[in-house]
């Protein structure tokens, strides 16, 4: 063979970067972030929860738990989270089995539907609740004529319920669709009973998953603070008193105190959830599943009307949210009308979007458009940084965490889980104590709310781009680098583009957080940066409940957007040609 | 002098496990030498030092007269074919190619002649707009291994390149690797379990047991005398026999054998090794006068595989199982079948032995 003279020229760049600076660097850059933005603030609230006047003392817990309207938080979070936590849980676990053990039909449908409460604000629940069954309820008032009202726990419960029911879901079917169901087979071809087959085999087997989804409901509802505040009343609960202490009494000891309180729950129900999941996991048979056998059809139809009932408790609850926001009086005068998109003026401003529809419109659609829809501006804006930053950010974790292991690989995995463990309400009260500082120039920004979304669900980000990473084979990185390619070369182009379509979907992600999350940027918000998922919120405690149903559809219809959006560009661009033949 | 690549006490050890220890070897520019060895014995890890994708315990991996042992993989210039392809899913089969040409920002006239002179190598000139999960596994390791000449390495690597694809597309890739070997003239350095595809591959074989070289030879010579009862029984296949040796006699449990090679008067424990096609098979009460008769054992035939040229057969002699090869002419004329009563002959001269002690 003749070589071809350019190959004898043809040399590497002398310059090529060492990979293990790279790394590094990489490595460095992610354990400052996530130690000044994550364990900092934890940091200052712990510190001012146990000092008092320079002083180190148990005083500001002593306060609170002699202060029985206090003290009552504790208890109340307590009591709802554990009826929210066994109800979510079995409601659940029935639903997923009927979806991996049975042979209903519609299993598609009743999927898709209940995962709906994870692409809207928590408080769509208590909207909701409130519409059909509070003091003015279609079914409280006009129907049943009762002076009773959902305020209150029951509240709770019902919103949160609905809430977890999509994520409790999730583990319960990973979990029972991994299952070997030829165990259940054994079991009744041995003689044993369906009913005892199911004691004997199938819930034992399932132990962990269960014991998991339990563990995070029981976490989600004690951190929340979106339904609580608008369904809650006056029953106060950690979440909204650590807020109604901070906000409303400026009083930031005893706001740090109560985090502390609820740090201790949640952090343990999270440890719970991680050590059940990783056992959970562990039990997953890689055998073939053989073909379900068609269920019995009394079977069948008790469990697609089982499926029916918590799906139409959710359909329930996003079309009264959506009717509410085009009726005129609800439940008085139920003829359509428009005025509720109308907000009342909210002095927002949104840098960009305000001058521009200022500039070309006048009178009222200026103001509607410019000032009154600028903090959905504001969201679509944080919530696009939030999904760009976030899924780049998850991305190079987990790449140094599951391609890269350099030494102390370990910490960053750690840190990077840790996040899941803070509720929202302590990160964003934690981010006032550390970052409200004069020389602290991003404080009062978007900037300081786009980092702490980012940091607030970094944990499935990094845990679902380490899962994809897993799935490229170790060598053909090392092709790339046996031909040549330095690390930026070999990651930009051969191992991004395989992990793109996890990428986006990390970015939906992150945009569908940052366009719902309330409970840590409540604290974060100011009168000039505004989003649109707390100014509901404010419009309900203003007694705007129909604005407030309205600013909640428009949410909704942004992160449906968003969702259609990302589907056609991975759909398209993927991998392009890739399987076609 | 060629640029010539030289192990010098290479050593690797994870932890406490040695896997590969203090191994020796020169290997010329041109020459196409084979690692073998069982799963497991290290040959993959003295691979990867090779490439930089592996530190390096102890001892230096030298090439061109200079150690290159904290060489940062992609300055090594070594290409190297794996065992699953790693072809880019996202790139054709010519992006494939061209990719190690565009990191070296080569002109783009040269990469597009250079991609064509690679195809027409392998004959994948119509292939090249298609992306790796339209090609079949062998046009796959086919791509990945002109994609590995195409920046034209010093070295080429090629970990158990073949142990995905099916036996008969494996036997054709092998010739065309041996083809493209000789063509270039290209140092290739071949890791693979498979005994039969190093014999027929290399130039040289290493045989490697337990992170260490067992045998470094001609296929020939490494088929023919091997060093060691290890790779007596792993390179091809070996009847073995344990006994006491004297002399030009060796006492087994149950017979004597006489042996071409004499030995000490002191009695001395040994294998005796002797390939199957080594020993004869004669239907019982066939003449064979002629033969030595301490060599002549009766026996009766159990079972009968054929394996198209010859014919294995597993011998019963006294309980003892002996794997005999006959080609099938042979097996024909003699009238061997299955259950029949025959006489093995073990030709003196035809007994490899190894003291005993080496065997574990």
């Amino acid at each position: 063979m003749n070589r071809a003279d350019p190959l004898e020229k043809a040399s590497l760049p002398s310059t090529l970067v060492s990979d293990r600076l790279l790394t590094w660097t990489a490595m460095g850059f992610l354990l400052a972030v996530l130690i000044f933005f994550m364990l900092y603030p934890v940091y200052d609230i712990c510190k001012l929860s146990f000092y008092k006047e320079g002083v180190l003392t148990l005083k500001n817990y002593a306060s609170y738990f002699s202060n029985p309207r206090m003290f009552r938080s504790l208890t109340n979070s307590l009591y709802v989270s554990i009826v929210t936590m066994v109800i979510t849980t079995v409601l659940a676990f029935f639903f997923a089995y009927g979806l991996t053990r049975t042979t209903i039909r519609g299993k598609g449908l009743f999927y898709t539907i209940s995962t709906f409460p994870l692409i809207a604000p928590s408080i769509i629940q208590g909207l909701a609740l409130i519409l059909l069954f509070g003091r003015n309820g279609l079914v409280t008032r006009y129907v049943l004529h009762t002076d009773w009202n959902i305020y209150g726990a029951t509240g709770i419960i019902a919103a949160e319920c609905l809430y977890c029911f999509p994520n409790a879901l999730f583990i319960l079917y990973t979990t029972l669709s991994a299952v070997d169901t030829r165990l259940d087979e054994a079991a009744q071809s041995l003689g044993a009973s369906a009913l005892k087959t199911f004691y004997k085999v199938t819930l034992p087997s399932a132990k962990y998953g269960i014991a998991s989804a339990a563990a995070l409901s029981f976490n989600l509802t004690i951190t929340d603070f979106g339904v609580p505040v608008v369904i809650g009343g006056n029953y106060s609960v950690l979440a909204t008193e650590i807020y109604q202490q901070v906000i409303g009494m400026q009083r930031f000891d005893l706001g740090a105190t109560i985090s502390v309180i609820l740090l201790i729950p949640s952090v343990a129900a999270f440890l719970l959830n991680y050590y059940l999941t990783k056992k959970s996991y562990a039990l997953i048979s890689g055998q073939a599943r053989p073909f379900l056998q068609p269920s019995r059809p009394l079977k069948k139809w008790a469990f697609t009307f089982y499926c029916w009932i918590p799906c139409i408790f959710i359909l329930i609850v996003f079309i009264t949210v959506f009717l509410g926001s085009f009726v005129k009086t609800w439940p008085y005068d139920f003829s359509l009308t428009f005025r509720h998109y109308n907000f009342p003026s909210l002095g927002g401003y949104a840098p960009i979007w305000t001058n521009f529809w200022a500039s070309i419109l006048k009178g009222e659609w200026q103001s509607i458009l410019a000032y009154k829809y600028a903090p959905i501006w504001n969201s679509l804006w944080v919530s696009i940084l939030v999904a760009i930053g976030g899924a780049s950010l998850t991305l190079l974790a987990g790449y140094i965490i599951e391609k890269k292991k350099p030494m102390g690989e370990q910490i960053l995995y750690t840190l990077s889980v840790l996040p899941a463990a803070i509720p929202g309400t302590v990160m964003g009260l934690g981010y006032i104590l550390a970052f409200n500082k004069p020389y602290f120039f991003i404080y009062g920004t978007f900037w300081i709310i786009i980092i702490n979304i980012i940091i607030c669900n970094f944990t499935l980000g990094v845990l679902s781009s380490i899962a994809n990473l897993k799935q490229i084979d170790k060598s053909i990185e090392e092709a790339a680098v046996s031909l040549g390619a330095n690390p930026i070369t070999t990651f930009t182009r051969v191992v991004f583009p395989l992990t793109r379509t996890a990428f986006f979907s990390n970015m939906a992600f992150f945009f569908m957080r940052a366009m719902t999350t309330i409970s840590a940027v409540i604290f974060l918000i100011s009168a000039k940066v505004k989003l649109a998922a707390i100014e509901i919120i404010f419009l309900d405690i203003d007694g705007r409940t129909a604005s407030a149903n309205a600013m909640c559809t428009i949410i909704i219809l942004l992160v449906i957007g968003m969702l259609v959006a990302m589907r056609l560009i991975t759909g398209r661009g993927g991998l392009k040609g890739m399987g076609a033949s | 002098m060629g640029r010539n690549l030289k192990l010098e006490n290479l050593t690797k050890r994870f932890g406490n496990l040695v896997a590969v220890d203090r191994v020796n070897l020169e290997i010329e520019e041109g020459e196409f030498i084979c690692f073998l060895g069982p799963s497991g014995c290290g040959k993959t890890t003295v691979l990867r030092m090779i490439t930089g994708f592996e530190t390096v315990t102890e001892g230096n991996v030298i090439f061109d007269g200079k150690v290159i042992n904290d060489l940062i993989p992609q300055k090594r210039e070594f290409g190297i074919v794996f065992q699953s392809y790693a072809l880019f899913p996202n790139m054709t089969v010519e992006h494939n190619i061209a990719f190690g040409l565009k990191v070296r920002r080569m002109p783009k006239k040269a990469i597009a002649e250079r991609v064509d002179q690679m195809l027409d190598l392998v004959g994948l000139r119509d292939w090249r707009r298609l992306y790796p999960a339209q090609l079949s596994g062998g046009q796959q390791q086919r791509v990945a291994l002109v994609r590995a000449l195409a920046p034209n390495p010093q070295v080429l690597l090629l970990d158990e390149p073949l142990s995905a694809l099916d036996a008969k597309i494996r036997v054709r890739l092998r010739a065309e690797i041996k083809r493209l070997q000789q063509e270039l003239k290209k140092t290739m350095i071949y890791v693979t379990h498979d005994q039969e595809e190093a014999l027929s591959i290399a130039d040289k074989v290493v045989v490697m047991e337990t992170g260490q070289f067992r045998q470094v030879g001609r296929p020939i010579d490494i088929y023919k005398y091997p060093a060691s009862s290890f790779v007596a029984d792993f390179v091809g296949t070996s009847n073995f026999f344990k006994g006491l040796r004297t002399h030009d006699r060796v006492q087994t449990e149950k017979r004597e054998f006489k042996i071409s090679q004499m030995g000490a008067s002191s009695k001395e424990e040994v294998y005796l090794a002797i390939r199957p096609e080594k020993i004869e098979v004669f239907k019982y009460g066939d003449p064979t006068g002629h033969l030595e008769s301490t060599n002549l054992i009766p026996g009766r035939i159990d079972v009968v595989t054929f394996l198209g040229a010859a014919v294995r057969l597993v011998v019963n002699m006294d309980g003892e199982e002996v794997i005999s090869d006959v080609i099938e002419k042979e097996f024909e004329q003699r009238q061997l079948k299955q259950g029949e009563e025959v006489a093995l002959y073990f030709p003196p001269e035809s007994f490899i032995i190894y003291p005993a002690k080496e065997k574990a």
